[in-house]
């Protein structure tokens, strides 16, 4: 044993403890550690479930008139043929029905949205030929999970009963026009509610009667609701003067006093024949309802409601746009209110989030807690506090790796932080373990504080780092596994190998430096030089 | 207390006899524990467990060809149940048309819904935190009244529940794809099927995913008599459907309102309504509609065409360019592994009097019609074959990872014993997993599943076992060569001086998993961690310690000669 010579380390890790044990830039390298990874914990997008990049495309041909085993020769069979030329297309579903051709092509788990999108957009086009004669464009709609997924849905409805159908969804529009202007809001839609629309009843008894056709009836009517662009004209010195031709329809009265045919000289009027209103979409079948629980416990009975969605932009916080969206409903509240219009929040996946994110925080935290009780009972308050404090200085420069690399905070990724912390005490616990135990043997009392920190570190450094390497390696296959389930915790592969890299760099530079500080030497030996 | 351990080792891997006994009960623990997963299932598998939801919806799909004024009458129906739970906050109901997108509707097709006869309820409850009961039995306890009672309402009307799943969404728990080249023998192949499910224990929301057959009628056109009218078959068919259907015929611009106004034409509800369903009353309708021709006479549509009452077509589904049918089935709380195995049993013993079956795959069955010839395949899909896959990949990625580890300890050490042992030590971990899982399924109400997150569990336990392993080779060796000590003595000094940190690290681990094992889906993880911990502890503490001693310690360690006994017994 080397008495007089100061100890010279072998290992990374006692070099590591040696150049920091003294340096005076190790306090604010520990100081900044913790503040990128309370701002990286601050400013990264919060999600309740990982991202995953999902691709598929869904192309719809319509080819009115055909039944469904011709919808399935000539327009679903051709084209399932053509999308499975495209790389990376891992299933094609396709249904054919009476009318309507539907092939939907899904790629793998993985394969870039963009790219895929753009490879069946080009099969497509490039073979707009195959389809038959008669069939309708086709109408190619790319899935896109974080467009298509909403995170906050609101359901508007009426107090009042006599308000017209079509008046809710007019006044909910207005108000989906501003919520699509927030900041980062990617599609905001309309579910539910009414159109407006002049609706022109024909009773077939009294059509018969009058001995008309349903033809002469719309003839009429497009005769007379044709639209002209503005007329200009000169005048001899060279003026312009416009000429608007008006529309002859102004509303459902306009509509009723237009003359369909002319009997024995009288003229037969619209309204005669037809019931003409200015109401809603009759043909439309869908509509939304809602009911809540009142202040009494009891539930309304049902209302027709409006649902607003509102998705975002890929990699975006939800928590803020849903507040956001949130605040924006506040400013309609007394205007709604007057209306007689409520509304219910249905869906608020940003509150989701944070719960969840919250909730496993809290959860870390507790842990930690634990950990130091318990550390406290068995190596003593001192190193109880040293290895408390490198667990934030570890999990900080865990997140600020994750959010350098682009990643959210959702579920898995505080869940592989868990999973980590049992696993990244532990450098910490060994080294202040041997530090602990030449502090108290005889063999080491001659050497000096610094001494036994660098020699205590350096003799567990290399089988530590074996050790870690070791875990580090069985998290690395994770990394390779496939499908949605592979996707769904791939932050578990990537961030337990960076805590436990961090684990050792923290243990090696931190533990040492601390622990030169704030452990006591027992007395017994006095025999520093 | 170490003191009293360093002799109990000492004593312990130096007596053949005890040296015995611990590598027979490892061993017998091994086996049983391997056992309570395959053939007892006293330890089942899933890939995820449910998990609790603020939130679900309810799917309510008639038979095709239903109005949306019969499926109100089911939402209705629906709605007056669920109405009486005291956790539910609001429910909302959207007919014809599928509720705002969320992840379980994006592969269930919820976003493609446009027809009368389907509905989505979705409902919303009171935070988790506030609720005694979850989600899912919540689900589990309404399922069965609200089946049975708004069902019944049309024959051949579904009403399944649909849960935000814990993981990766999946079309259904099982699905059965039903391949074949003709329609007919699919539809009832699937519809035999369907019967086994439903006879299945631990089955629910069963369905076929094909259009239901309903009556209809056609109308033939004569082009003979229309082109002796004077009329066209384009005028002919535009009519029939302004009529019924209706259409915009024009628009009017507005600056009052958000879009264009369409000016809309059909006949009035009361006149275009048909008496009954059935061929008078439709060719009575059709009499009274007339078409002009061009010398302004009326003809009545029922001169130009004949009536036929026919089947509607359903709808022909593909899947990689074969023909096939979706047979889709939930589980009720339970794993979905048990009853497909169920379910496959029952159709290879009852399905023989009509079909030739065959085992393909792991699985699959192909049926072969004894009358017919016509062959047709039954693959699983669905939750079981991403199952499957995860299980695979992640035994691949477990098998990969004993692979790198062994791999790394010959680097470093040089020996493949060594290597081996501290491999064999931590692969014991598995015994704490296996058993920690029957445990908690005692204890806990519900079934508690091995799941992928416990695999995941276990592939980070051989890391951390191992390195306990290799901490303690590391400081034999280290006193064998540093200090001399004999081979026995440094096994079980460098045993009980590791053991404090080897236990403060275990417990460590432990009791940040604790938080873990409530969580419903990352349970199997906390539980895996702790009782795998333990297991790897007694593992690396006294199992490696007699493997160790069995070994030639000093040629692996790579010592020239051998070193001198020491008797001195260090503080």
């Amino acid at each position: 044993m080397n008495h007089h010579k100061p100890y010279n380390p072998k290992d990374i890790a006692g070099k590591l403890a040696k150049t920091f044990l003294r340096n005076p830039l190790t306090l604010v390298l520990g100081i900044s550690l913790l503040a990128i990874g309370y701002l990286a914990l601050m400013i990264m997008p919060r999600e309740e479930n990982p991202q995953m990049v999902v691709s598929g495309s869904t192309v719809i041909v319509a080819l009115p008139g055909a039944s469904a085993k011709e919808v399935e020769k000539i327009i679903v069979q051709p084209l399932e043929r053509k999308l499975k030329e495209i790389k990376g297309v891992e299933h094609i579903y396709g249904s054919a029905m009476d009318n309507v051709g539907v092939v939907n092509a899904a790629f793998y788990i993985g394969e870039e949205k963009e790219d895929s999108n753009l490879k069946i957009y080009d099969k497509i086009m490039q073979n707009a030929d195959m389809f038959p004669k008669g069939a309708m464009k086709p109408i190619i709609k790319p899935l896109d999970i974080d467009i298509d997924i909403p995170i906050v849905s609101v359901a508007f409805y009426s107090n009042d009963r006599t308000m017209s159908q079509t008046e809710l969804y007019d006044k909910v529009k207005k108000i989906q026009h501003h919520i699509n202007g927030l900041n980062n809001v990617a599609v905001t839609a309309l579910k539910g509610g009414h159109k407006h629309q002049f609706n022109i009843e024909v009773d077939l008894n009294k059509l018969s009667g009058y001995n008309l056709s349903m033809g002469q009836i719309t003839q009429a009517v497009q005769a007379v609701s044709y639209n002209v662009p503005a007329i200009k004209n000169k005048t001899r010195e060279n003026e312009i003067v416009m000429l608007g031709v008006k529309n002859a329809i102004e509303d459902a009265k306009d509509v009723g006093n237009i003359i369909v045919a002319q009997y024995m000289g009288s003229p037969i009027y619209l309204r005669q024949v037809a019931k003409v209103t200015n109401s809603y979409d009759i043909q439309n079948f869908k509509s939304a309802l809602i009911s809540k629980r009142k202040k009494d416990g009891k539930f309304m009975p049902f209302e027709n409601q409006v649902t607003l969605t509102v998705s975002k932009l890929q990699g975006t916080n939800a928590v803020i746009i849903a507040d956001e969206v949130k605040e924006e409903l506040q400013n309609y509240k007394t205007e709604l209110d007057k209306n007689g219009i409520s509304y219910v929040i249905t869906r608020n996946d940003g509150e989701r989030a944070d719960d969840a994110v919250n909730e496993l925080v809290m959860h870390l935290v507790l842990s930690i807690v634990i950990i130091a009780i318990l550390l406290i009972f068995v190596l003593g308050w001192r190193e109880s506090l040293i290895v408390t404090f490198t667990v934030p200085a570890i999990l900080a420069i865990t997140l600020f790796v994750a959010y350098l690399s682009g990643q959210t905070i959702n579920r898995i990724t505080l869940f592989a932080f868990l999973l980590s912390l049992g696993l990244l005490v532990d450098a910490a616990i060994i080294v202040i373990e041997n530090i602990h135990r030449h502090y108290h043997s005889v063999e080491s009392a001659h050497e000096s504080n610094d001494e036994i920190m660098v020699k205590a570190t350096d003799e567990i450094g290399a089988p530590t780092n074996i050790a870690t390497l070791a875990i580090i390696m069985t998290m690395v296959p994770m990394a390779f596994v496939g499908g949605m389930m592979g996707q769904f915790m791939k932050p578990i592969p990537e961030n337990v190998p960076v805590a436990l890299i961090a684990s050792l760099f923290v243990a090696y530079i931190f533990t040492p430096y601390l622990a030169v500080r704030i452990l006591k030497r027992p007395k017994h030996d006095k025999g520093e030089h | 207390m170490f003191k009293k351990f360093e002799k109990l080792v000492y004593n312990g891997i130096q007596s053949s006899a005890q040296r015995k006994v611990i590598l027979i009960t490892t061993l017998i623990t091994f086996i049983i524990s391997v056992l309570m997963i395959a053939p007892t299932e006293i330890v089942k598998a899933k890939m995820l467990p449910g998990k609790n939801n603020d939130t679900f919806n309810i799917y309510v799909k008639l038979p095709t060809g239903s109005s949306i004024q019969q499926t109100q009458k089911v939402t209705q129906c629906v709605s007056s149940y669920i109405i009486k739970e005291k956790e539910l906050l609001d429910t909302e109901v959207f007919l014809g048309m599928g509720s705002p997108l969320d992840f379980a509707g994006l592969i269930k097709g919820s976003h493609f819904k446009n027809s009368e006869n389907v509905a989505e309820i979705v409902l919303n409850l009171t935070k988790k935190h506030e609720r005694e009961e979850p989600s899912y039995m919540m689900v589990q306890r309404l399922r069965p009244i609200i089946q049975t009672n708004c069902e019944k309402l049309y024959p051949n009307t579904h009403i399944t529940f649909v849960e935000p799943p814990a993981g990766p969404p999946t079309l259904s728990a099982i699905v059965a794809e039903i391949y074949g080249d003709d329609a007919k023998g699919i539809r009832k192949l699937a519809g035999r099927v369907e019967n086994v499910f439903k006879q299945t224990k631990g089955l629910v929301d069963i369905d076929i995913m094909e259009d239901t057959l309903y009556d209809k009628f056609e109308v033939v056109v004569n082009t003979t008599k229309i082109a002796k009218s004077g009329l066209s078959v384009k005028q002919l068919n535009n009519i029939l459907y302004l009529a019924f259907e209706g259409m915009a015929i024009s628009v009017k611009n507005s600056d009052k309102y958000s879009d264009q106004i369409p000016l809309f034409l059909r006949l009035s509800d009361d006149s275009k309504r048909f008496t009954k369903k059935d061929l008078e009353a439709v060719k009575i309708k059709l009499a009274s509609l007339k078409l002009m021709n061009k010398k302004g006479m009326m003809v009545p549509v029922t001169e130009l065409v004949t009536i036929i009452p026919k089947k509607s077509n359903p709808m022909i589904m593909s899947k990689d360019l074969h023909q096939m049918t979706n047979v889709l089935a939930e589980t009720d709380m339970v794993s979905q592994v048990y009853p497909l195995l169920d379910a496959r049993t029952k159709i290879i013993n009852t399905f023989v009097d009509e079909y030739k079956v065959e085992k393909t795959g792991l699985f699959n069955l192909q049926l072969t019609d004894k009358s017919s010839g016509k062959v047709y395949k039954l693959i699983w899909d669905g939750e079981m074959k991403v199952t499957m896959d995860t299980f695979r990949d992640l035994g691949g990625a477990f098998i990969a990872a004993l692979i790198l580890i062994f791999l790394l300890m010959v680097i470093y050490y040089k020996s493949y014993t060594l290597s081996g042992i501290i491999l064999l030590g931590s692969f014991l971990s598995i015994i704490g997993v296996i058993f920690g899982h029957w445990i908690m399924d005692i204890f806990t109400a519900d079934t508690f599943f091995l799941t992928a997150t416990s695999l995941i569990g276990f592939i980070a336990l051989i890391g951390i076992s191992s390195r306990n392993s290799l901490l303690l080779i590391d400081f034999t060796k280290s006193l064998m060569s540093e200090k001399g000590m004999h081979k026995a003595e440094a096994i079980a000094y460098a045993s009980a001086t590791r053991a404090k940190p080897i236990f403060l690290t275990a417990i460590a681990i432990m009791l940040a998993s604790t938080l873990l094992a409530s969580d419903a889906v990352f349970g199997g993880l906390g539980v895996a961690l702790i009782f795998g911990t333990v297991a790897a502890v007694i593992a690396s503490l006294i199992v490696v310690p007699v493997l160790l001693y069995m070994s030639d310690l000093e040629s692996h360690f790579h010592f020239h000669e051998k070193k001198a006994v020491s008797v001195e017994d260090p503080v």
